[in-house]
Parts: structure tokens; sequence; C-alpha cells
């Protein structure tokens, strides 16, 4: 009896182990995904990157730090003036992504993710990089739509494609006005699974029509 | 329940501990935004405007405590946390990455996609007025650079046009340019649209090439970008094209060509017997055959005829028809593999070319060709911070057979050409950087060996400027005239030396570089009396006698900012060369070179209306003639050369349908330009040597059929 009791409680502390969550997670998380939603794009998002950064190193299952820290970074780059630091802040980015990748996790928000850091790094000099990046977004939406087509934030990225795309290549608002309308639609009815998942992007939609309205 | 929480709350105080500190790099600069954590809990912080962080955890006992900061190493430290106040300090060091780390500048201006010190970019050539879409001519206004006017090739720092190679991902390519007709300059036969990357060396090249005394013109192919399949027409003055890319990685393409139209338009300065036709098609295939290996082939043949009459300098009532037929089979085979952890990179190339000229000049009948096989490894090992050193080593080979008939003679040559070469390129820190190789050659039709340094260095000295110096010997084996008749000639030799400034700031470039180049072994050719003709065949005896020198500095400013959608480069050079060499008597200065070389490009882009419009202005200082039968000691020079170009397109996208239209004007002010004299075989009478046209037009259409969506700008402005 004495031995089943070891071998028993042996194995609770194993998978206890395995399932070591600091119980503060779920909280930490969502406050700081709430922070990170919420800042006026043109602010800072490095003391939110760090403090995700820590809970990513500290919970190395979990998959949403990680998006989080990249999330960050990829906005991060369109602050920033210097083309070489933007490349480097999205480096920083690509290695968040590869530690999701290791991670064998793949849904329609990490595709998505991938789709706007492809868009940050053509962003940088569109010129050069719209041929190697342009395709990366393209088939990086492409996957997002296969998992979960209803995403709002897919639909939000290729208004935002249309929107940026000069007239005479067959962009301009015009154009990007009923996909944006499409992705307003999604938003309104889109719940995410949990308060650490994305639910940005509303706010862009909004802002853009706006610009557009006549 | 409140009395439990009551009596547990200073327990929760007494077990915490603070933790601060400060965070600097080496130099002791504060590094706000340093990221400071215990490894394995989320208890940490972020370094303030100070560099101070400070954090209370309930973590007691041995910790590793971890800094993060972009752009520098990260470091830990174990520390044991207990009650109270802890001070832990870090001194971070940079890490190499393309925001500090200096490159190598000295005599190479790159133009690539991927690369961050770029200068000009692939669809910057075929922006350029006065550059035809030619990669070649659009080069020729880069500094370093001399413009010779009736003959195709790069003509760099002193240096004659076969001083120049151009090479294709790793492989010499055996003619470039489209076969040489008598004082009228050929395009290069490559489309600037085939390649992501252009390096136009001029001067202290890397060991991994050789056989070119002044420059190299590296080229890159593009790489697989999307599955996308296109179809593109092309209609233009000259002629027209079809090219069809299925899922991105197989190309075919088709062109037949005709300057009718085009020399119909305007007064030639040439007649032509045969106006220029030309057929041919070229086949690429680029695959990723898997995430770390790549496969690239490309095929083109092609089959050309012209025929133009010259006039006799002996007879000038008379003239006689020169004709050429050419055909030119190039391909190229190359594989590059990576090995899984990035340390190992791996790779070959193959290539065959065969190129035959059929010659007839009045009743003599000429045959020429070329056929060279060429075999090329090369193995990189990766190492250090950021994987940012570098040690390769690799081999090629070259099988070269080339011939010349003429009437009754027949001259042949058979060269097995084999080298072997290593370099290594090394940070000391992320701002001091240099790279040291060593090159041999064996060449079997001279039976000669050479050993060949190369090394360059480059320093940072602020955070937007470098210094870069280059020195190294370069060696080339004769030219084959002269070795069809004596092949006891051994190698030419040059001595490099470069050192050159750059500042790049803000789209703004500024770039100043000096040069000294030092020519020995040039092969000499005695003969009885000077004959200037270019195109004349050597007779006389040769030897390694000759030698040279040629000084100078140029200077490049480049500004994409002042004017938004505008693009301004200007370029100075300046030469100061002289040279005993094939059938020079004494040491002068060459009729290929000018002292002063001048150009001015102005791009400007209207996005609203999808309209591109450019300036080019060029000049170069009178070049050197040498008389008939003269001493070489007085020079009579031609007049300075001046170029205006103009250049427009309008880009418009309609679904799915792509169209671009573009139309050139050439020497806008009608300049009578004079590119040399050439004499009569008594040498009493002098003929000019002339433009093709003093002024031409050039337009066409290209229109695109398949998925392009996000096509920003000017991007497929494809002029060919």
């Amino acid at each position: 009896m004495k031995r089943i009791l070891l071998i028993v409680s042996i194995l609770i502390l194993k998978v206890s182990v395995l399932l070591a969550q600091n119980p503060n997670y779920a909280k930490a998380m969502e406050g700081l995904v709430t922070e990170i939603q919420s800042t006026r794009f043109g602010t800072t998002l490095q003391p939110q990157a760090n403090k995700m950064e820590r809970i990513a190193a500290a919970e190395k299952v979990e998959w949403l730090p990680n998006y989080w820290v990249a999330y960050c970074y990829m906005m991060e780059s369109y602050v920033e003036k210097d083309d070489d630091k933007r490349d480097l802040l999205l480096d920083k980015a690509d290695v968040f992504v590869a530690n999701i990748e290791k991670m064998k996790v793949t849904n329609d928000e990490t595709e998505v993710l991938k789709a706007n850091i492809a868009n940050a790094r053509m962003a940088v000099s569109p010129s050069i990089r719209w041929m190697k990046y342009g395709s990366v977004v393209e088939k990086a939406l492409e996957n997002a739509k296969k998992i979960n087509p209803k995403n709002p934030r897919i639909t939000l990225l290729e208004a935002q494609g249309v929107f940026y795309t000069p007239e005479m290549f067959g962009g301009g608002k015009a154009k990007a006005k009923p996909v944006f309308e499409k992705a307003m639609q999604q938003f309104a009815t889109f719940k995410p699974v949990s308060g650490m998942h994305p639910t940005w992007g509303e706010a862009t939609a909004k802002w853009t029509l706006s610009k557009i309205a006549p | 329940m409140k009395t439990l929480l009551f009596l547990l709350l200073p327990f929760i105080g007494l077990s915490q501990a603070t933790i601060k500190g400060k965070i600097t790099d080496k130099k002791g600069a504060v590094l706000p935004g340093a990221n400071i954590q215990i490894e394995g809990s989320y208890d940490g912080a972020s370094a303030s405007e100070k560099g101070e962080y400070s954090f209370k955890t309930d973590e007691l006992g041995d910790k590793i405590l971890s800094v993060s900061m972009l752009g520098y190493k990260p470091t830990n430290k174990k520390i044991k946390i207990e009650k109270g106040e802890i001070q832990q300090d870090f001194i971070l060091e940079e890490s190499i990455n393309t925001l500090n780390a200096v490159v190598i500048t000295a005599g190479t201006f790159e133009a690539s996609d991927e690369k961050k010190m770029v200068m000009l970019k692939p669809l910057d050539i075929v922006t350029t007025a006065g550059g035809g879409a030619d990669i070649t001519a659009v080069m020729q206004l880069l500094p370093g650079a001399n413009r010779v006017g009736e003959q195709e090739g790069l003509y760099v720092r002193g240096g004659s046009a076969n001083e120049t190679k151009t090479v294709i991902d790793g492989m010499i390519v055996q003619n470039p340019f489209f076969s040489s007709t008598p004082d009228v300059p050929q395009r290069g036969r490559f489309s600037p649209f085939m390649f992501k990357g252009t390096a136009f060396s001029t001067g202290g090249y890397s060991a991994q090439y050789g056989q070119a005394l002044s420059s190299v013109l590296l080229l890159q192919t593009q790489d697989k970008v999307s599955d996308a399949s296109s179809l593109n027409l092309n209609a233009n003055l000259a002629g027209l094209s079809a090219s069809y890319t299925h899922k991105g990685s197989v190309n075919g393409t088709l062109f037949y060509s005709n300057l009718a139209p085009f020399l119909g338009l305007v007064k030639t300065n040439i007649d032509f017997e045969k106006i220029p036709e030309a057929i041919g098609a070229s086949l690429t295939i680029n695959e990723n055959l898997t995430k770390n290996s790549t496969l690239k082939i490309y095929g083109t043949y092609s089959d050309n005829v012209s025929g133009l009459r010259i006039r006799s300098f002996d007879k000038p009532a008379e003239s006689s028809v020169f004709s050429l037929r050419n055909k030119n089979f190039f391909s190229n085979a190359s594989y590059r593999s990576t090995s899984e952890d990035g340390n190992w990179v791996f790779l070959s190339g193959f290539s065959y070319s065969y190129n035959k000229d059929l010659i007839k000049t009045g009743n003599d009948k000429g045959d020429r060709f070329d056929e060279r096989t060429q075999g090329r490894v090369v193995l990189n090992r990766l190492f250090g911070s950021e994987k940012s050193n570098t040690i390769s080593v690799g081999a090629e080979y070259h099988a070269i057979r080339s011939g010349n008939i003429f009437n009754q003679f027949d001259l042949n040559l058979k060269d097995n050409y084999s080298a072997v070469f290593t370099e290594s390129e090394f940070y000391f820190t992320p701002k001091l950087a240099a790279k040291i190789g060593l090159r041999g050659e064996y060449t079997s039709v001279i039976d000669r060996f050479n050993v060949a340094p190369r090394i360059s260095l480059a320093q940072k000295t602020g955070q937007y400027s470098q210094v870069s110096l280059a020195a190294g010997r370069f060696y080339q084996t004769p030219e084959k005239n002269y070795l069809y008749l004596n092949r006891t000639l051994n190698y030419e030799l040059a001595d490099h030396l470069i050192l050159n400034y750059q500042r790049i700031k803000d789209n703004r470039t500024f770039r100043i570089e000096a040069f000294t180049k030092q020519y020995g072994q040039l092969v000499f050719e005695k003969t009885a009396f000077f004959d200037p003709n270019p195109y004349r065949f050597p007779t006389g005896t040769s030897d390694n006698s000759g030698k040279g020198f040629a000084n100078g500095f140029d200077v490049f400013f480049r500004d994409q900012k002042t004017i938004k959608n505008a693009d301004i480069w200007v370029t100075y050079s300046y030469l100061d060369t002289e040279r005993k060499f094939r059938n020079y008597a004494a040491q002068v200065m060459p009729t290929f070179a000018s002292k002063h070389n001048f150009s001015l490009v102005y791009k400007h882009f209207i996005p609203t209306i999808g309209l591109n419009v450019g300036a080019t202005f060029t000049a170069t200082s009178g070049r050197p003639v040498y008389e008939y039968g003269s001493d070489l000691k007085n020079p009579i020079w031609t007049p300075s050369f001046q170029n205006l170009s103009l250049a427009t397109s309008y880009i418009k996208q309609v679904k799915k349908h792509f169209i671009v239209l573009y139309a050139t004007l050439d020497n806008v002010l009608g300049r009578k330009n004079v590119f040399g004299y050439r004499y009569s075989s008594d040498g009493k009478q002098r003929f000019e040597v002339q433009p093709l046209v003093y002024r031409t037009f050039f337009c066409g259409v290209s229109w695109s059929i398949g998925k392009l969506d996000r096509k920003p700008r000017e991007a497929t402005l494809d002029m060919d």
C-alpha cells in the first residue's frame, strides 16, 4: 500500500511538474494582452514586449506569449524610423514565430501573424521587396482562411493590401471599401477563445473606413 | 479568514527581495529598454531611460538572472537571492548586426535586393534614361567606368574592355555581349530582370574570382519567389518577345528582333546592307529542392545576322560590306545547399557556352569560334557570433577552345585553366572587419602558374560612415590574338591599392574612392610603324615587356530624400593613366581612356498618374588619338563627349492585366559626338568615328497577364 501510494504520489508529482504553470499565467496574460491591444498606434510597446517575453521564457509550452512578443515587435517596427533597425525588430519577431513553429502549433492567428510580419518587412522598402514578401503574405492569408475563414483579421489584412496598393495597380480606396465593410461584419460576430487570444483590428478597420467615406 | 490573511501578509513582505542595478554597454552608455528576468519566473523589469532597473521578487535561493536587449548579446548570472536588497549591474556586448556591422566596400559597388548596404537596385537599371535597360550601359554611369562610345564593354580605371569579366552565379560568361561589329557598340545579352543582384567591382575584388586585371561584374540570378504563373508580351521598335512563367519555377522566352522600324525613323551614320535581325529562345528552371537546397538552370540560344557597309579608308568613294552571322549558346546550372544548422554552405556550378561568328569583309572570309566548359565548387564554413565569419575554399576548372579562320589562315587555341582559392572574412569587432584571400591558377596554353594574394579591411568611423581599404594582385592570361602566334608569353598582371570612404544616412549616399594600379608584364608587340586600327590582327613579335599605371579618384553622391519621389545621382571620375602595351612603342595614355567622366542622373515618379520621368546627362573629356605611323608623342584629342537623354514610362493595371508604355529620346541636343578617328592605309586620310545615329527615339509596350497583386511602382518596367 505504501509503495502504491509512493508511486501514485511520484506520478502526481511528475504530472504536476509537467503541467506546472504559474498560477498567475491567465491573469498576467489577460492584463497584458488588454494593455497591448489598447495601446495607441505610435506608442512604444517595448515594456509590454519585455513582460511578455518573460512570460514566454517561463512558459515554454505556451504559444500565446510567443505570439504576443512577435506581435509587439511587428508593431514596433512601424514606429521605428531607421530601416536597418526596423529589420532588426522584425528579426526578433521572427525568433518568436520560430518558437511557435517548434511547438508544432499552427492556427489562423499564427498565420495572420506571419502575414503581418511579411507586410512589415515589405513596408521597409516596398518597391524592392514586394516580390519576395507579397507572395509570403498571400500564402499565409490563404492558409489562415483554410483554417478559419471567419477570422476578421484575415479580411482586414486583405482590405489593407488593397487600400495601400496604388489605383493603377488595381488597388485604391474605392476597391478597399467593401472589403473593410466585410471585415467589420466579421468583427461584430467574432468571439475570441479566451482573454489571452487576439481581438485587435476592429478599431483599425473603423478608422480606415472613416478615411474612405466621402 | 481575515486573520489568516493578516497573519500571512507580513510573511509576504518579509520573504521579498529587491533586485536592482544598471545596464550599460562596454563604453558605459546606458541601455534603456533592456529586459531583466529571473529565469523560470515572470519576475523582472525593463531598464529605465537611465538604464536602471529595480524589481521585487519572492523567488529566493539560487537563481539565474538574465538580461536581453535588441542588438546585444544576451547574458546571465547566477545569483543567490536573499531577503533585502541585491545590486546587480550588467555590461552588455554588442552583437553583430546590420545596424553596427561594417561592410567591406573598397572597390565594390553593390546593387541587390537583399543586402542592406545597397547603392543601386536592379530596378534602377531599367529606369535610368540613356541606359536603355542595358546593365553595362548603366554601369558606365557609375564611378570608375570610362565611357567609350564605339565599342561595347566596361573600361574600368584605365583598363581595356577585356580586363573586365562578367560573372553569372560564379561562372565566367565568355560572350556577355552580342558579337562585335566595327564601330557599332553592342548590347549585353542578358536582361536586368534575370538578376536579383549586381555587384560592380572597380578593383581589389575577391580571391573567388580571377582572370580580370581591372574589374569583375558579378551578376546573381533571381531566386524562386512565388508559385504564380504569368504571361508577358513585349513589342517595341526593335522587336517582339513573349515569355511564360509556369508556377514561378519554369520560364520560357522567345524573341525576334529586327531593327528596321527603329532605323527607319532616323538617319543613320552607317549604311546597313542587312538590317540586324535576330531570333532566340531561353529556358529557366528555378526550383527549391528542399528547404535548404536550390537548383537553377538557365539556357539560351540566339542567331543573329547583320551587314553593314563600311567605307574604304583608302578610296573614300568605294565601300565594302561587313556581314556577320552569330550563333550563340549559353548555359549555366548551379546548385546550392545549406546544412540544417546553417554552418555550412555548399555551392557548385557548371556552365557550357558556344559562340560562332561567320564574318565576311569584302572578299575576305573570317570565322571565329569560342567554346568554354567550366565547373566550380565552393565550400563555405560560417562561424562565430551571428555566423558573421566565413572561411571558404573552392576550385574551378575551364576547358577553353577558340579558333580564328581568316582566308587561308587557320588559328587554334586549346587551354585548360584551373584555379584553387581560399578566403576568410572575419570581424575583429562589429566595427572592424578583414577579408584575406589567396588564389592559385594554372593555365595550360602557356604552361604557367601564379599565386595572387588579396586583402581588404573596413573600419566603421561613425554610425553612418566607414573607411575601407583593398589591395591585391591580379593576373590574366594574354589576349588570344597574341596567343595564337606566341605561346611563350607569361601572364599579364596588375597590383591594386584602393582607399574608400563612405557615408550613408537617410537615403543619401556619399562615397569617395582613391586608387592606384600598377600594370606589369603586359603583352607588347614590336611593329615597324604604328598602326592605330583597333581591329588589326597582331603581326609583330611579342613579349611581356609592357607596363603601365592608373591613378585617380572618383566621387559619387546619391540623394533620394531631398525631393520626394525623386532619385538623383552625381558621379565624377578622375583618371591619370599611361601604358606601354600592344603595339604602343612608348608608355602613353591609351586611346580608350579619358581624364574626366561626369554623369548626372535624375528620376522622378509621379504616383498619382503612374508616370515615371527621367533625364541623364553625361560628359567625358576628349580621348587621345595617335596618328598613323606616329611616334605617339603628340596625340590629337577627340572633342569632349556630351549626351543628354530623356526617358518616360507610364504604368497601368486593369484587373489581371498590367501594361507599361515607355519611350526614350537619346542625345536630345543632337550633339555630333566623335569617338575617334580611322586612317587610310597610307596614313594620309583621316575619318571620324561617329555614333550609329546622332539622335535616337525608342518606344515600346510591355503587357503582362497573370497574378499581379500588390505590384508597387515601376515593378515590371521591362524595356527589353
